[in-house]
């Protein structure tokens, strides 16, 4: 396979679950909205939405004050953000055109009534009421797309790369959640068992979309920062968390190892990041310390992707 | 003006069913079949690019539901027409980059030749695979009455247009699944296979077993990007960019996920001067530095080759005639438009003094662009094109002002005509011709207008080859 045709896969892919997870963090902040009284909190999140996207500076450079109408059109539709939802479809959409030949006609229909079904929100002006229905055909056209992938796609390199650019960019994303909010996790006395923890807790579960998911893994008992760190970190069931991401990963570089009839002996930079994971338990983490394992665990992750992009991307 | 469907108020026999059919389609399953066919094109992403176009900078080429039909017996004499052209051009090609017979025997001006644009002194004495230099090329024709067929262009450099002629014969065939039934219709889908069995027979010398083919695009903002992709998936070759391809040692490879590949044909859809930027434009980051040195070595094909374009610039044109009679010692099966030549005195005198009833066009301008309709034009247009042809002769000819034939169109679902030219896409390799029985026809959608070019509000149409 072509090099770039791999790389365009990749991107095609992570952008795809770049505007999808940028949807998932509107929609938090849209309930808290909703929720009277909150209005420290309320502020803090929206702030927080900018950290994790690793675009406050930027905004603030643009917008100069904190405003909720400005940032969701900011996330949603500003050319001016390179992460905005509506550069993210357009970057995939580049990307995919570039390699529609290496997938499936209907894959490429997703992505293409996706691009133009977004586009047509473009042309109106945005009210903020707007923002729910938004957010769910982003939400819906994106799973529908993973799916036509896992559907209709050849099991071939190709699909490696798509899948690959999806968990690595989860992994990613997963990470910086966490640790924009690392300091709600953290055990504290004044604060443990009040409702603003719980209700902070719950927040987090939901910009992860697994609020739901974690009561069925952990039955209807309180939530409490053990249980989310678990759930968010370490669980291998949970399709957001970091370890879910690691050992998808893992597998799909192995396939490409294979497929590609490479040294077997190698060891792989992955395979230390996964077996690490695998031993761990929430108090180690605790231990070694929360934001530093997140800050270790975000640059082992990003030195994977150089090697891939090395590997695989250059090809020369 | 000829009327291809209707002669003398009678349905011309190869449109018999096809008018019955259309007069009695109901109104709204013609607007029903139309968006259908629209979202169809939408949604396959047969788009053009459009680059003074700041939003999404794409648009659908208008797509009519009025096929464009030819009989057997005019087909065949096409064929023979671009067949005979696409020899004579490779043949005057091959003689200008080497002995300039045609310029010893004074058939052609020297200077016409060596001081075009289009004319590469790097390719002087340099013997390209087969001595085949255009192996694709994309004849315009227009239709004047009903014997005649003449050539208005012969596109010689990166034709486009092919895939829509394969297109929208799959949107015909959708639409309207019956008429396909019942009329004994020529398919087109071999085109792409032909052009990999022609582009093969033209492997440069060092290359050993299966020639490599890839096909060189600009990118994804090129207005013909999607017939690149389509291309590239139909033949099963890699579609690559500058970017892709390295030299090393004279041999040319493309980047893989395994390493790099060597590759022996470049079907290239980027223009000369992009092509090395070690040899033309070195601001150019298209092209790919040292594949001009690859290809001099014989270790790579450039297709078309360098310089090719000069055969098909608008003065040589009007010699077309005169190079056919050279190299085969034939009459033209296809004929010329009558063209008057400003660089000759007496004929630029002429232009001159008759340009509201002629056409004017510069020698090198493309897409409709650069030209003068001289019966649509006001005073102040024609003093200023005056005015340009005084200053350089040279750059400019004239035509008379043409009847294109007409094909009905449905505008507003019932049928009105428009008028249209005709561009089939021939190959020519390694003793080989291949020519699908079919086409590209090209429609000015606006009543009246000569402009068929997509860049200028044209649309096309399926065009049907009857078997006989």
């Amino acid at each position: 396979m072509l090099s770039r045709t791999a790389e365009n896969l990749y991107w095609t892919a992570r952008y795809l679950e770049r505007a999808d997870s940028i949807v998932r963090l509107l929609e938090v902040a849209y309930r808290i909205s909703l929720i009277p009284n909150t209005k420290e909190g309320y502020d803090n999140e929206w702030e927080s939405i900018l950290a994790t996207s690793g675009i406050k500076n930027e905004y603030l450079s643009i917008y100069k004050e904190i405003k909720k109408e400005k940032i969701e059109f900011f996330l949603l539709f500003d050319d001016r953000n390179s992460s905005s939802v509506k550069n993210c479809i357009t970057s995939a959409r580049e990307n995919i055109k570039m390699v529609r030949t290496a997938v499936t006609l209907e894959v490429w229909n997703a992505v293409n009534s996706f691009f133009y079904s977004y586009f047509d929100l473009t042309k109106k002006k945005y009210y903020t009421k707007d923002l729910p229905e938004i957010i769910d055909l982003v939400k819906r056209n994106v799973n529908l797309i993973k799916g036509t992938i896992i559907n209709t796609q050849l099991l071939n390199d190709g699909f490696d790369f798509l899948i690959l650019g999806n968990y690595f960019e989860r992994a990613d994303f997963t990470a910086r959640i966490i640790d924009v909010k690392y300091f709600i996790l953290l055990p504290s006395t004044s604060l443990i068992g009040t409702q603003i923890d719980n209700f902070q807790w719950s927040l987090m579960l939901r910009s992860v979309s697994s609020y739901r998911a974690f009561k069925w893994a952990y039955g209807n008992s309180e939530i409490d920062y053990i249980k989310i760190i678990d759930f968010l970190i370490l669980n291998s069931k949970c399709p957001r968390s970091l370890f879910f991401s690691v050992e998808k990963i893992s597998y799909h570089l192995k396939r490409l190892k294979n497929h590609y009839k490479e040294n077997k002996n190698f060891p792989s930079k992955i395979e230390n990041v996964f077996r690490k994971l695998k031993k761990l338990s929430v108090n180690d983490i605790l231990d070694e310390g929360l934001h530093e394992f997140l800050t270790t665990f975000i640059k082992d992750i990003s030195t994977v992707y150089s090697d891939l992009e090395k590997k695989y991307f250059l090809g020369s | 003006m000829f009327n291809e469907v209707i002669n003398k108020s009678t349905v011309r026999s190869p449109y018999n069913k096809v008018f019955n059919w259309a007069e009695a389609l109901p109104k709204n399953t013609i607007l029903k079949k139309q968006i259908q066919a629209e979202n169809l094109f939408k949604k396959i992403g047969v788009t053009f690019s459009v680059y003074n176009n700041y939003d999404v900078s794409e648009r659908l080429i208008p797509f009519d539901l009025f096929p464009r039909i030819l009989s057997a017996s005019e087909w065949i004499k096409i064929e023979r027409g671009i067949k005979q052209r696409s020899i004579a051009i490779n043949a005057f090609l091959n003689d200008v980059y080497h002995r300039a017979e045609i310029i010893k025997a004074k058939i052609i001006p020297e200077k016409l030749i060596y001081n075009n644009p289009a004319y590469d002194i790097k390719m002087v004495g340099f013997n390209v695979p087969k001595n085949i230099y255009s192996p694709i090329i994309g004849t315009d024709i227009i239709r004047t009455n009903e014997i005649d067929f003449k050539v208005l262009e012969d596109n010689c450099r990166t034709p486009s247009g092919v895939s829509y002629m394969i297109e929208n014969r799959e949107i015909m065939m959708r639409m309207f699944p019956e008429l396909f039934q019942s009329l004994n219709i020529e398919a087109v889908d071999s085109y792409p296979s032909y052009l990999v069995d022609i582009l093969k027979s033209l492997a440069p010398k060092k290359c050993k077993g299966d020639p490599k083919i890839v096909i060189l695009t600009p990118g994804h903002l090129n207005s013909a990007y999607y017939e690149h992709s389509f291309l590239a998936d139909l033949m099963g070759v890699e579609l690559v960019q500058g970017s892709d391809l390295f030299v090393n040692n004279n041999i040319t490879y493309m980047k893989t996920t395994e390493g790099p590949k060597k590759i022996d044909i470049i079907y290239r859809r980027i223009d000369d001067e992009y092509l090395d930027p070690l040899y033309y434009k070195n601001d150019s980051l298209l092209g790919v530095p040292g594949v001009i040195t690859s290809y001099k070595t014989g270790y790579v094909n450039i297709c078309s080759a360098p310089g090719a374009g000069l055969a098909d610039d608008k003065a040589v044109y009007t010699f077309m005639p005169d190079i056919i009679k050279f190299y085969l010692g034939e009459e033209p099966v296809l004929k010329n438009i009558k063209t008057w030549r400003c660089y000759d005195v007496k004929e630029c005198k002429y232009v001159i003094n008759n340009l509201e009833k002629l056409v004017v066009k510069e020698v090198h301008g493309s897409g409709g662009y650069g030209m003068l309709i001289g019966s649509k034009a006001s005073k102040k247009e024609l003093n200023i094109f005056k005015n340009k042809i005084n200053k350089d002769p040279e750059n400019f000819i004239a035509q008379p002002i043409l009847e294109l034939s007409t094909v009905p169109i449905f505008d507003k679902s019932s049928l009105s005509d428009r008028h249209v030219d005709l561009r089939p896409f021939s190959l020519i390799g390694h003793k080989k011709f291949k020519l699908v029985s079919g086409a590209l026809t090209r429609v000015a959608l606006k009543k009246n207008s000569l402009i068929v070019n997509s860049s200028q509000g044209g649309g096309v149409k399926d065009t049907w080859v009857l078997a006989d």
